[in-house]
C-alpha cells in the first residue's frame, strides 16, 4: 500500500501501537507538560495489551491565562439571607488558626483524550475543561481561553467542535468533530516532500494528527515528519 | 516574608475542595436508582496529592470513584484504591437530604463534631499511628435537586483545634534549613518513599536525619526507635498547600496526633511539596511548632473543639452548582438535534438557514397519514413549532400508515388525532412546542343548519386566526372541499402553502403561489376607506394574475398536463398504496425548505427539472419546482409548472376581494353562502 492510494484512516490496532509511540514522543519532546496516559477501557478486561481498547488521557492542563479576572459564581448567591441565618446558629466555622484568604484566583483547566472511532476510523480528541472546585466550563467560556488564531484558522475549515457522549465515561464531552480528518491526513502526508513509506506514515500518525488538532488549545509538540 | 516571628500563632490554610462533574453523575445515578429516599450517610473517598505547582494549591478532589458503585451489585462502599502516588485515600461521609429544608435544617456542627470524634478515637486507640491516612477525613453534607440539576453542597474538612492554639517559633524553606548534603539525602528518600507503591499514598511520615548527613524515611510507628537513635527528626506530612508562609491543613491533626499520643511539646515539621513528581525542597517548608499542654489531652473521653466548614468565597454559605446542560435528557436531545445539522451545514449546506427553521411556525391542516409524516420530516429539519388541526379520532388502523399513533391510541374509542399527534411528538423530541386543535374546517358544499351556524362562524373565524398566526401552513387533508376555504385563506394573507394530496398510486405535492395581492392587507380593516384601498390594489395587481404561480385549485380550470392523473385525484380516494404518503410528506417538507432557502421565497419563480441540469445548481438545495407529481407504476416523478388562473374559485383577486368584504360583514354565514353562488358563477362562465 502507498500513500497515494491511502485513504487517511487508521486502523484500531495501529491506533494503540501509535499511542504508546506518541506518548513516549510527547514525554521526550515536551517538557512543558505532564505525560500522557494510557487508560484501558473497562470494557474488555480480559484482553490484554495490545489488544485491550484505551484511550490517551491528558488532565489538569492549566489554561487560564494569568491575571484573569474571576466571574462571581451567580448561582450560589441565591438565598444568601436564608443561609446566613442557618450558619450562625453553629460556631467555629473559623478559629484563630485558619489562615484566612483573599485572593480566590479561579483557575481553569483542561482534561484531553484521544478516543479511537471505529466508525470513522481515526484518532478523536475529546476535551472538557471546569474550575478549580470541579464546576465545568461551558464551550463559550472554554473558547475565551483558546489561542486567537487557532480558533479562527482552524475551527472553520477543519475543526467542528461538537458536544457528544463519552464512549467510554458515558457523559458529554466536548470533542472535535472526526469527519473531515481523514481528508486532511492524507493531505498532510501527500503535501510532505520527503515522501515517506507508509509503514513511517502509520507510525507518525498520531504525532501528525496532534501537531494540527493540538493547535486549537494551544499544545505545541515540535518535530518533523520526515525525522 | 520567608520567616515567622516566635510566638506567632501558627496559621494553616485551609483545604480547598474540587468536585468532578463525574461525582454528581454518580451520586444522581445512585439515588434514582439505587437509594431512593433513603437518605443514611453514604461512606465516600476523597482524594488528595502534595502541593505540585509554586502557586496553585492542590485540592482535596471528589471523583466518580470516590461513591460507591452505582451497578447492581451489593456493595456500598466506594472502591478503595491505594497506592496511587497521585490519590492519597482520604476517608468521608456523605449526607445527601432528600430536600432543600432537610439540607438547611442539618445539625452540621454535630455532624463535624462526629466526624472530629472519629479522629480522636482512631488517634487514641493508636489506630492513626497504623494507617494514618485516617488523620484526614471529608465530611460533605448536599441536596441534589434532580429536578433542576442543582447541586448544592458544603464540604467540612475537620480539624482538632488545640486550646490553645499552636504557635510557631520558624518557618521557611527547606532547603534553607538543611546542609546540601542533607538536601540531597531528603530529597532521595522522600523520592523513593513517593516512587514505591507501598508507601505513595502514606500521607505522614518520619524523617530522620544521622550525623552523616544521611536521610531516612520511616513509618509513624517507628517513633520510638527513631526517638531512641537521638538523630535529627522531622514530622513529615504531604502538603496540599502552596503557601511560603503557611503549611497545609493536614497538620494540625497531625499536631493533635503528637501532642495527645507522643506528648512532645516541639514539633519539628516538614510540609512536603513537589514539581514535576520529585521532592521540592525550594516550595517545601520545615517550622517549628510549639505545643502548650492541652488540659485533659490525655484522656479519651475529652474531645476538642472541631472546625473545618470551607468557606465559599470567604462567606458562610454552602455553594452550587448546576449540571441542567450535561445532565437533563431534554437538553442533551436538543443539543444532539441541533448537532446533526450544524453538521450538515458546516460539511454539505453552509447556506443551510437553521435559524429561519428553529423559528418557523407550522399549521398542519390534518393529522392523518399525510400530516404524521410531515410533522415527522419538519421536525428532522429542526422545526419546533408545530400546529396539527384535525377533528378526527384515531382508528383501529390508523397505526399502521399513521406515523405517530400506537394502539393505545386507539382505546376506548380512541383519542383525537390532534392531541395524540401532540403527544407523541412531545415523546419523540420533548423540546417540540407542539399543539393540537380539534376542529372540523368548514367546506362548501356542505349544508349548514341554523343551529350550526354560529359554530361554523366561528370556526372559519378560528381557521383564519389559525393561518394568520402561522408561517407556513401545509394542506394535508383527504378531500378536495375542505382544502377550499384554507387555500382562500391563505391566498389571502400571502403564505407559504403547501398541497400534497394521493391518489391510489400517485400523488402531487406542490406550492401555492403568492396570493393576488403583493401585500399583505389587513383583514380585519374596519374602515371604508381602507376597504376602498384594497379595492384599488386589487385593480392594480389584476394583471399581475397571469405570473402568480397557481394554487390547488387553478388545476380546475387550467388544464393538467397529464389526464390520468388528474383523474386520480378526482376520484377522492381514501386507499392509497403505503409508500405513497411517505414519499410525498417527505417532498412536501423538503420543498418547503427549498422555498424557506430561497431569495424570493413564495414569489420564486418555478424550475422544471430536466436531465441536461446536471449537478450545478443555481441555489445549493438545487431547483425549486412548481408542482411535483409522481406515479408508483412507473417509480417516475415530474415537475410541472402551473400559472394562477383568472377564474380560480380560491384565488383569484375576484374572490379574494368578495373575501375581504365578506370578512369585514358581521354577517358572515350570509356571505359565505354567495361565495359559494360566485363559485358556481365563475365555473360555469
Amino acid at each position: 500500500m502507498d500513500v497515494l492510494h491511502w485513504d487517511g484512516t487508521l486502523s484500531a490496532k495501529d491506533f494503540r501501537i501509535g499511542a504508546f509511540a506518541f506518548a513516549q514522543k510527547w514525554e521526550s519532546c515536551n517538557l512543558a507538560f505532564p505525560p500522557w496516559s494510557w487508560l484501558p477501557c473497562p470494557k474488555h478486561p480480559w484482553l490484554a495489551p495490545p489488544e485491550e481498547e484505551g484511550y490517551l488521557s491528558l488532565e489538569k492542563i492549566c489554561i487560564s491565562r494569568p491575571n484573569e479576572e474571576e466571574d462571581i459564581d451567580q448561582i450560589s448567591q441565591i438565598d444568601t439571607g436564608e443561609e446566613e441565618t442557618c450558619c450562625s446558629r453553629n460556631e467555629d466555622i473559623l478559629d484563630d488558626a485558619t489562615l484566612v484568604q483573599s485572593n480566590h484566583h479561579e483557575l481553569h483547566y483542561c482534561d484531553f483524550h484521544i478516543v479511537y472511532s471505529s466508525t470513522f476510523r481515526v484518532p478523536v480528541l475529546y476535551f472538557r475543561a471546569y474550575c478549580s472546585d470541579g464546576r465545568p466550563l461551558p464551550l463559550d467560556e472554554i473558547e475565551k481561553e483558546l489561542p486567537a488564531c487557532a480558533s479562527k484558522e482552524l475551527s472553520k475549515k477543519w475543526t467542528f467542535i461538537t458536544q457528544e457522549e463519552h464512549p467510554y465515561l458515558k457523559r458529554p464531552w466536548y470533542k472535535l468533530h472526526p469527519c473531515g480528518t481523514a481528508e486532511w491526513m492524507k493531505l498532510l502526508f501527500l503535501s510532505d516532500t520527503a515522501n515517506p513509506k507508509f509503514e513511517v506514515v502509520l507510525e507518525l500518525y498520531l504525532l501528525s494528527w496532534f501537531s494540527v488538532v493540538g493547535q486549537v488549545f494551544g499544545l505545541r509538540i515540535s518535530f518533523k515528519i520526515s525525522n | 516574608m520567608a520567616k515567622q516571628g516566635s510566638g506567632s500563632i501558627l496559621q494553616f490554610a485551609p483545604l480547598q475542595s474540587s468536585v468532578d462533574e463525574g461525582f454528581w453523575h454518580r451520586l444522581s445515578s445512585l439515588k434514582l436508582n439505587k437509594f431512593g429516599i433513603d437518605d443514611s450517610p453514604i461512606p465516600i473517598s476523597g482524594f488528595y496529592a502534595p502541593c505540585s505547582h509554586p502557586q496553585v494549591s492542590n485540592h482535596l478532589t471528589l471523583l466518580a470513584e470516590s461513591l460507591p458503585s452505582d451497578s447492581n451489585d451489593e456493595s456500598t462502599m466506594p472502591p478503595v484504591i491505594r497506592g496511587n502516588r497521585n490519590r492519597c485515600y482520604v476517608p468521608g461521609i456523605l449526607y445527601n437530604t432528600n430536600t432543600m429544608e432537610g439540607f438547611h435544617a442539618l445539625y452540621k456542627q454535630a455532624l463535624l463534631k462526629a466526624e472530629a470524634m472519629k479522629i480522636w478515637e482512631d488517634i487514641h486507640s493508636g489506630k492513626a499511628v497504623e494507617d494514618c491516612a485516617v488523620l484526614s477525613r471529608v465530611l460533605l453534607i448536599s441536596f441534589a435537586d434532580l429536578k433542576k440539576w442543582n447541586f448544592h453542597y458544603w464540604f467540612a474538612f475537620p480539624a482538632l483545634a488545640l486550646d490553645p492554639p499552636a504557635t510557631l517559633v520558624d518557618l521557611r524553606p527547606a532547603s534553607q534549613w538543611f546542609t546540601l548534603e542533607e538536601a540531597e539525602s531528603v530529597s532521595a528518600a522522600c523520592n523513593e518513599w513517593r516512587n514505591s507503591s507501598v508507601t505513595a499514598d502514606v500521607p505522614f511520615f518520619l524523617v530522620s536525619i544521622g550525623s552523616d548527613s544521611h536521610a531516612a524515611v520511616k513509618h509513624l510507628k517507628d517513633l520510638e526507635a527513631c526517638q531512641r537513635d537521638g538523630q535529627k527528626l522531622l514530622f513529615a506530612f504531604y502538603d496540599p498547600c502552596h503557601l511560603p508562609n503557611n503549611p497545609g491543613w493536614p497538620l494540625r491533626n497531625f499536631l493533635a496526633l503528637i501532642s495527645a499520643r507522643w506528648n512532645l511539646k516541639t514539633v519539628r515539621f516538614l510540609c512536603y511539596r513537589e514539581n514535576r513528581g520529585f521532592a521540592d525542597l525550594n516550595l517545601s517548608l520545615v517550622g517549628e511548632a510549639l505545643i502548650t499542654v492541652q488540659q485533659g489531652w490525655r484522656e479519651q473521653q475529652c474531645v476538642p473543639n472541631a472546625v473545618g466548614w470551607e468557606l465559599n468565597k470567604g462567606r458562610k454559605v454552602p455553594r452550587c452548582i448546576n449540571l441542567a446542560k450535561s445532565m437533563d435528557p431534554t437538553r442533551l436531545a436538543i443539543s444532539a438535534a441541533d448537532l446533526n445539522l450544524k453538521l450538515m451545514r458546516w460539511r454539505a449546506l453552509p447556506s443551510l438557514n437553521l435559524e429561519i427553521l428553529f423559528s418557523l411556525k407550522c399549521l398542519l391542516l390534518g393529522a392523518g397519514t399525510l400530516g404524521c409524516q410531515v410533522a415527522r420530516m419538519l421536525m428532522a429539519w429542526g422545526v419546533r413549532k408545530i400546529t396539527l388541526l384535525d377533528n378526527g379520532r384515531v382508528a383501529m388502523s390508523n397505526p399502521l400508515r399513521q406515523s405517530l399513533y400506537t394502539l393505545d391510541d386507539c382505546l376506548n374509542g380512541g383519542d383525537f388525532k390532534a392531541t395524540a399527534a401532540v403527544r407523541s411528538l412531545q415523546r419523540i423530541f420533548p423540546a417540540v412546542e407542539a399543539e393540537g386543535i380539534v376542529m372540523a374546517i368548514p367546506m362548501p358544499g356542505h349544508p349548514v343548519s341554523s343551529q350550526e351556524e354560529k359554530s361554523v362562524l366561528e370556526d372559519c373565524k378560528r381557521l383564519n386566526d389559525l393561518i394568520d398566526s402561522h408561517d407556513v401552513i401545509f394542506l394535508l387533508t383527504d378531500t378536495r372541499e375542505s382544502r377550499w376555504l384554507p387555500t382562500l385563506l391563505c391566498a389571502n394573507s400571502n403564505k407559504i402553502t403547501i398541497t400534497a394530496a394521493l391518489g391510489f398510486d400517485s400523488f402531487l405535492v406542490m406550492r401555492h403561489g403568492p396570493g393576488p395581492f403583493n401585500s399583505i392587507l389587513n383583514l380585519k380593516a374596519e374602515t371604508e376607506n381602507s376597504l376602498a384601498a384594497g379595492m384599488d390594489n386589487l385593480a392594480l395587481t389584476n394583471t399581475d394574475g397571469q405570473h402568480r404561480l397557481g394554487c390547488y385549485f387553478c388545476n380546475d380550470v387550467v388544464a393538467p398536463t397529464d389526464s390520468t392523473s388528474n383523474r386520480t385525484l378526482d376520484q377522492q380516494c381514501t386507499v392509497t398504496r403505503p409508500g405513497l404518503a411517505p414519499i410525498a410528506s417527505a417532498l412536501a417538507v423538503e420543498l418547503l425548505v427549498g422555498i424557506l432557502h430561497h431569495p424570493n421565497g413564495i414569489f420564486a419563480e418555478a424550475e422544471i427539472a430536466n436531465s441536461s441540469s446536471g449537478g450545478n445548481f443555481e441555489l445549493p438545495l438545487g431547483i425549486l419546482p412548481h408542482q411535483i407529481r409522481g406515479s408508483l407504476p412507473h417509480f417516475q416523478q415530474m415537475t410541472l409548472l402551473g400559472h394562477s388562473s383568472n377564474s380560480c374559485t380560491a384565488c383569484c383577486s375576484t374572490v379574494s376581494s368578495v373575501l375581504l368584504l365578506v370578512l369585514d360583514n358581521c354577517d358572515f354565514i350570509i356571505q359565505v353562502s354567495r361565495i359559494l353562488l360566485l363559485k358556481t358563477n365563475i365555473c360555469t362562465s
